[in-house]
């Protein structure tokens, strides 16, 4: 027997389940039936999987690239930081200037260049043609 | 009749219909390349523009760019694996797959042209069925669109990947995506179910998000930790010589491209469908129709028939949809509810009187229908190559665009924060599944469906107790839901057997 990724995987996968027909129970009748009718057979199938993936012979372990997956994720975050705080129009620009110096190691005339090409797109078509409304961010609203 | 299609082209072809279809097209194309924006929501932003415009100028300029987006939203899914709609999540499945192993061109071409066979039926179907099909789309009660939707997670079955274990995972996430779509306010009790306390889940979770989620991010982060371009070091010489296969694809599996058509327009016609549910649908069938089990393995590591399926459903569900709203105002999908809206701002109301009194306007939205996605094709086709070479594009300079693609789209569908949030969740979600091997098109088919079968079940329930499982239609759709998931077994046994 052993814990491997998939077998957490299928394990968390159960729990959610479990989690979903528990707090299903407390619901009216009309309200549970439907999370009843999907969360029980999933939780059946999720815990077959979890035996089955804790018996399966060990596999080759699979770090490679754990940390480029971290830093994407860890980016993502950032932008929405960004959004929140700045508002889409400054992040967008920021965003892909920051990340082509610090994160693809570009030059600093090719991220200013395509930083200010990924803001005249969206200004262009978010805001001059669509007039699409988008938040100011947390800044903005401070001052 | 004749009369009135000769009448409804001319219309079209005047200078200022057409002009205004052609900016309608230019804004659907880029549209169309956005996630989360999508058709629906561009004919919202757009409905103040048409006040002082003729009908045939409004719908010229209104489906000219709501059937653009539709084809259009087939290139952001095979060339980067972000869904470009809702619709067009489908594509993904083989069609990015494809483009990793360096047949993008192909794969576009592929899409282009079955879009382009699909537009056509759905508009040859919207002129020939307008005065037939009131009583079928009358026949359809929550009853039989009940199973409709049981009919379309059935299908779950056939997207699994063959093998106990692989039909396992398959049909767990199905029942994860059924059971995500029950998250919000439940509608006929007012019970709020899952929703932690947070406003923002009352509604349940957006589409949007939950796709690009799932499908975008794990690519991204795939092109992250591969270093390279999408392409990887697939020959440079497949890059573009591949449209002209990618058209002969569509001829060589022709009779697949008419049915998933056929399949399009069938979803089109019946109300709340939508065509998310049409594409997956399609996708379903494609994979079905495959011969044996080997066979039907090869679909989503990049067979080209998982893209012309969906690719033909996407677009004749456009004529499909149209049925039952210009022959008796019923919008068939959320798009046409608002293109209801334009009726009603030129003065027209949809029922009989469009399939008499204007039956040149209602023909002129068949030939929109028709030029539009003939343009646009011919504009893809010339652009492909070009376009297929962003596959060569070092990974480390588009990831910035691509993510930024994925959350401005997330966002454009609801403008909520918490959407980009819900974004993030679902691509490690998605990542962890593609990891692990588990299936991402069931859950997505379920999540889909979900809310419509509970919604159908439960007017089913309270309109004829379990009375309504005897009713004739009801019973045959049973018998086509058992064929559906008998269908690949009884297959896989006769190859064996041979």
């Amino acid at each position: 027997m052993r814990v491997s990724g998939p077998a957490l995987f299928s394990f968390s996968l159960a729990l959610l389940a479990a989690y979903a027909v528990y707090a299903a129970l407390r619901w009216p009748p009309k309200a549970a039936l439907f999370p009843l009718t999907m969360g029980i057979p999933l939780l059946v199938l999720a815990l077959a999987q979890t035996v089955m993936e804790l018996r399966a012979p060990a596999g080759a372990a699979d770090a490679a690239g754990g940390r480029k997956v971290l830093s994407v994720f860890g980016w993502m975050g950032a932008f929405i930081a960004l959004v929140v705080l700045a508002g889409f129009p400054i992040a967008v620009p920021l965003f892909v200037f920051f990340y082509l110096a610090l994160e693809s190691r570009e030059g600093w005339p090719i991220s200013l260049a395509l930083a200010a090409a990924a803001w005249g797109v969206f200004h262009l078509l978010f805001e001059r043609l669509l007039h699409f409304p988008f938040e100011a961010g947390l800044i903005r609203n401070w001052f | 009749m004749l009369d009135a299609l000769i009448q409804g082209l001319t219309l079209v072809l005047q200078w200022n219909a057409f002009s205004l279809m052609l900016v309608g097209m230019a804004l659907g194309f880029v549209v169309g390349l956005l996630p989360g924006i999508g058709g629906a929501a561009t004919l919202a932003l757009m409905l103040p523009f048409v006040f002082k415009m003729s009908p045939v100028e409004a719908f010229a300029f209104l489906l000219g760019m709501h059937s653009v987006a539709a084809t259009t939203g087939d290139i952001t899914s095979i060339l980067f694996g972000v869904p470009g709609e809702g619709l067009s999540a489908a594509t993904v499945v083989d069609g990015h797959p494809m483009a990793k192993q360096g047949e993008a061109a192909r794969a576009l071409g592929a899409a282009l042209m079955s879009s382009l066979v699909g537009a056509l039926i759905g508009a040859v179907a919207l002129a020939i069925s307008i005065p037939v099909v009131r009583p079928l789309v009358l026949t359809f009660g929550s009853p039989e669109l009940f199973m409709i939707t049981v009919m379309g997670i059935a299908c779950i079955t056939s997207l699994s990947g063959m093998g106990a274990r692989a039909q396992l995972k398959g049909l767990a996430m199905g029942l994860l995506g059924l059971l995500l779509a029950t998250i919000g306010q439940e509608r006929q009790s007012g019970v709020l179910r899952f929703d932690f306390g947070l406003i923002y889940l009352w509604e349940g979770l957006e589409l949007i998000p939950v796709l690009v989620g799932i499908f975008a991010i794990p690519e991204i982060i795939d092109l992250a930790v591969r270093g390279t371009a999408i392409a990887g070091n697939a020959p440079a010489t497949k890059l573009g010589s591949g449209v002209w296969e990618g058209i002969k694809d569509t001829f060589r599996h022709f009779w697949l491209v008419v049915r998933c058509s056929i399949v399009g327009v069938f979803v089109g016609i019946l109300p709340g469908a939508g065509g998310g549910v049409a594409q997956w649908m399609a996708y379903a069938h494609a994979v079905q129709s495959a011969k044996g089990a080997a066979d039907r393995e090869r679909f989503g590591s990049g067979d080209v028939r998982g893209v012309l399926g969906p690719g033909a459903a996407n677009n004749s569900k456009e004529g499909g949809d149209l049925i039952p709203t210009i022959a008796f105002g019923v919008p068939g999908s959320g798009a046409m509810a608002i293109l209801l809206g334009a009726f009603l701002i030129m003065g027209l109301h949809p029922g009989p009187d469009m399939l008499t009194k204007h039956l040149a306007v209602t023909y002129s939205m068949v030939w929109t229908l028709v030029i539009a996605n003939v343009i646009t094709v011919i504009v893809c086709l010339a652009t492909l190559p070009y376009l297929a070479l962003i596959t060569r594009v070092r990974g480390s300079l588009i990831i910035p665009f691509l993510l930024l693609l994925v959350f401005i789209g997330s966002y454009t569908a609801n403008r909520q924060l918490a959407d980009l949030l819900v974004t993030i969740g679902f691509g490690a979600l998605g990542y962890l599944m593609v990891r692990f091997g588990w299936p991402r098109a069931p859950l997505v088919l379920g999540f889909v469906l979900g809310k419509l079968a509970e919604t159908y079940l439960f007017i089913s329930m309270a309109r004829y107790g379990y009375g309504w499982l005897t009713q004739p239609l009801v019973l045959v759709l049973i018998a086509l839901t058992v064929v559906v998931i008998v269908f690949p077994y009884v297959q896989e046994r006769r190859t064996r057997a041979r």
